[in-house]
Parts: C-alpha cells; sequence; structure tokens
C-alpha cells in the first residue's frame, strides 16, 4: 500500500477525487477537475459498527466478480473498516459462504 | 487462570449427513466443552446452503452454528477434535466477545453523544417517530446515488 497516497488524499478533503493522470485545474482549487464521485465509506455512513463474516449480504457488494477484495481506492471505505471487512471476508472465504475465486 | 471467553463455532458437515450423525457432533462438541467448564450459549442449524466452492467434491453442506461461553484452551482442543471427526468437512472458530463488546460501545457512546446534542439544541434526547421516518427516506435517496457512481467507477477503471 502507498501511504504517500493516502496522505495526499488526506489533505483533499472530502471531495471528489481529482483524478491522478488529469491535468489539475488550478481555478478549482484542484478539486472540482474530473468530479467522479462522492466516495464514502458506507461502514460509517450506516453506522455499521459489526462487520460480520456471516452477513453475505453485507460483504458481497466489496467482492467484484473476479473474487478479490475490492481496493478501497475504489469503493471509498475508510482505513478502519477496510481492516474488518478484510478480515470478515477472509474468514467467509474459509467457510465457502463467498469464493476465493471466480473465473 | 481461565477467563471466560465468547466463541463461535462454525462447522460445515456434508448434505448427506443423518440426524444421528449431526447429533453426535454435537454431543462430542457439548462433552469437550463441558470438560472446560463452558456452556454453549446457542445452536443455530443453517439447513442444507450452498458452497461457494467445492469441498471435498460437494456442492453443498449443512450449516452449524454453537455459541460457545469457555476458556481459551477449549478452542485448541475443539479445533484438534474437529479436525479428526470425519463427518466435518469444514469449521472455524472465532472469538466474538471483543469484537461485539467494541461494537456496542461505539453504538452506546454515538447513542450518548446524539442525545447530549439534542439536548443542547433544546430537543428531547431521543428522536420522535417522525424525525426518524423522514430521515430514513432521506437515506434511501442518498444510498441510491452512492451505488450509482460506485457501479461507474469500476467501469472507468
Amino acid at each position: 500500500m502507498s501511504g504517500d497516497f493516502d496522505k495526499e488524499r488526506g489533505g483533499g478533503g472530502r471531495g471528489g477525487r481529482s483524478g491522478d493522470k488529469d491535468k489539475k485545474d488550478e481555478k478549482g482549487g484542484g478539486r472540482r477537475t474530473f468530479f467522479r464521485r462522492r466516495r464514502v465509506c458506507k461502514f460509517c455512513v450506516e453506522k455499521i459498527d459489526y462487520i460480520g463474516y456471516k452477513d453475505v449480504k453485507l460483504l458481497a457488494p466489496f467482492i467484484p466478480e473476479r473474487g478479490k477484495i475490492q481496493p478501497r481506492r475504489i469503493s471509498g471505505v475508510c482505513a478502519t473498516h477496510q481492516r474488518a471487512l478484510q478480515t470478515a471476508i477472509k474468514r467467509a472465504r474459509a467457510l465457502a459462504l463467498i469464493p476465493y475465486t471466480t473465473d | 487462570m481461565s477467563q471466560v471467553r465468547q466463541y463461535e463455532l462454525i462447522y460445515i458437515v456434508p448434505p448427506d449427513t443423518t440426524e444421528e450423525v449431526l447429533a453426535d457432533v454435537h454431543q462430542q462438541i457439548a462433552v469437550v466443552a463441558e470438560r472446560f467448564g463452558a456452556t454453549i450459549e446457542k445452536t443455530e442449524n443453517w439447513g442444507r446452503r450452498r458452497l461457494a466452492y467445492e469441498i471435498s467434491r460437494h456442492r453443498e453442506g449443512v450449516y452449524v452454528l454453537e455459541l460457545i461461553n469457555g476458556p481459551g484452551a477449549m478452542t485448541a482442543e475443539l479445533d484438534r477434535r474437529l479436525r479428526v471427526l470425519d463427518a466435518v468437512m469444514r469449521h472455524l472458530i472465532v472469538r466474538v466477545d471483543e469484537e461485539l463488546g467494541v461494537a456496542e460501545r461505539s453504538l452506546t457512546r454515538r447513542k450518548a453523544a446524539m442525545g447530549a446534542r439534542r439536548v443542547r439544541r433544546g430537543l428531547p434526547p431521543e428522536p420522535t417517530e417522525a424525525e426518524r421516518h423522514r430521515r430514513d427516506t432521506e437515506r434511501e435517496d442518498d444510498m441510491d446515488g452512492g451505488m450509482e457512481s460506485g457501479f461507474r467507477g469500476r467501469e472507468d477503471r
């Protein structure tokens, strides 16, 4: 994981991510450029405290078709919850509730 | 010194397992638990479920969940026993008291904070029915938006 990336984002606040490759528009303070999406942590917003491994419905949105765990740079989950999510997904995999891989 | 902790034990048996075998497995767990002075708080049979992948050529399995209050030394013994049992395809023991405790504490903390905020604004500490309804509908709208954009994000990667 790149620590630099996280630092960069922390300064930018909660506004949309200004793409790394895209040229930055100085007028908008670098925030307005290529507004993609408001990325907020689902677990913070919905105040889900316990991410259980038994709850497949809760975990499913974070597992794309391939079966990999979605990185938080895509899903917008905060670090704390991504960690909890990670263990939950790995436990669910061990119990064959979620596939390790799909091809 | 052994502390009582809460563990969740889940095991999967083949779908063609008879009731007797299932009861026997449960009995064996109960015996081990008893030896360590543990109590089984609840047993939950999820029934037949589709497995996400094949385990020893089975596509389905019967899931059983046991909530056990007992010392940590018990888990090692349970683990060893379950690994030997042929009837059990797979099992997992997870300590849950800590995580659930954290979740509960943050819930109460949040409730207290919300109550304090509301009192400062001159409102009753608990939201009224009407307010709750309004907030729920608002959140639904919000979630729709979030989901849509999440999907888009996946594509333009």
